[in-house]
């Protein structure tokens, strides 16, 4: 078994407010993999959540996506935040959740800047994404030992969940 | 006791840098195969190509459907019989943001099943810029062998640092 649980939240009754902080990540993994269950309390129809590196922040950074709304695909870039994706806000159909996986590969290699691939999406019957967004964190090779989700507006709603895992590679090569 | 998801094998490229990775003896008792890359090319640009082949076989077996972006729009293709390889078209090259490597993943299930091979994959490049890469891609290789070695490649070389690893995935009941 090579995939372990690390951390895990579920946004009980009231929320969460709009932060969820994972802290003192073990570096003893090669890889990280979070999978996120969300639903934004904002009143819009869906609402973005983007990472934040505790305590400065991810801001020196640069994103990309492939994104796709049930009508057109397209793909974008920008700077200054790392997202993991859009998810259901309050107008979209009620007890509709997004879900993302994110793999942030050799989160603790100081040789490599991180790369965050975040793959996801939601069907609202009616309305919906499907989206793959990157993201570089240009600030530092450091490790990343802590990983803040931030919801763009709002809260996180009731019943969102979100699980960090810890992966391991192996020792042998097959060469 | 069944395992979820277990590393078979894991490759790091060297100071020179590597031409290509091969992964041998690929046990045959898993479910489904997972590969993990993190990867940068030598090339000269800021998108380089990666290129996979199954058992040595670089005959006309390779075909993909996919979905590709830029960071300013997005496409969709199809390539029909190649001659070669399969080619995934996310990873940093020379050109891109130093010390920036592309994260994706090759997903293959079934793989020593008597039927064609069905993959799917996700991956991104990355750059400190407007222009980097992202792609979903599906690939038939049209092979009836179980797969038992993986050989990837990138345009030039692989950069130092590139990690690549082979999960097994093995179902429940097993």
């Amino acid at each position: 078994m090579s995939m372990f649980p690390i951390a895990s939240v579920t946004v009980g009754a009231g929320g969460s407010g709009s932060v969820i902080l994972m802290d003192n990540i073990p570096q003893t993994f090669t890889h990280l993999q979070i999978r996120i269950f969300a639903r934004g309390t904002a009143s819009q129809a869906n609402d973005l959540i983007y990472f934040w590196n505790a305590p400065s922040g991810i801001t020196n950074s640069q994103w990309h996506n492939l994104f796709g709304d049930g009508s057109s695909a397209q793909s974008g870039n920008g700077t200054a935040a790392v997202y993991a994706g859009n998810v259901p806000a309050a107008t979209s159909t009620s007890s509709v959740f997004g879900s993302i996986i994110v793999d942030i590969l050799d989160y603790s290699n100081t040789n490599k800047l991180k790369t965050f691939r975040c793959f996801g999406g939601f069907n609202a019957n009616g309305s919906g994404v499907t989206q793959l967004w990157s993201g570089l964190w240009i600030g530092a090779n450091t490790a990343i030992s802590s990983i803040r989700l931030n919801m763009g507006a709002g809260s996180f709603a009731q019943g969102t969940t979100v699980q960090l895992y810890g992966i391991q590679s192996s020792p042998t090569t097959g060469a | 006791m069944s395992v979820f998801l277990q590393p078979i094998y894991t490759q790091t490229v060297g100071s020179g840098g590597a031409a290509s990775v091969t992964f041998n003896s690929i046990p045959q008792t898993f479910t489904d195969l997972k590969v993990v890359v993190s990867a940068r090319s030598t090339n000269a640009s800021v998108g380089a190509s990666l290129y996979y082949t199954i058992n040595g076989n670089g005959t006309n077996i390779y075909s993909e459907t996919r979905l590709d972006g830029n960071g300013a729009s997005a496409t969709s293709a199809r390539e029909t019989i190649r001659g070669s390889a399969v080619s995934l078209n996310v990873i940093p090259g020379a050109n891109a943001t130093s010390n920036t490597f592309g994260n994706l993943e090759i997903y293959i299930p079934n793989y020593t099943s008597s039927n064609f091979k069905s993959v799917i994959m996700d991956g991104v490049s990355e750059n400190n810029a407007t222009t980097a890469y992202q792609e979903l891609g599906a690939q038939l290789i049209q092979l009836t062998s179980a797969i038992s070695s993986i050989t990837l490649s990138p345009d030039s070389n692989f950069a130092q640092y590139t990690t690549i690893t082979i999960y097994g995935i093995l179902r429940q009941g097993i």
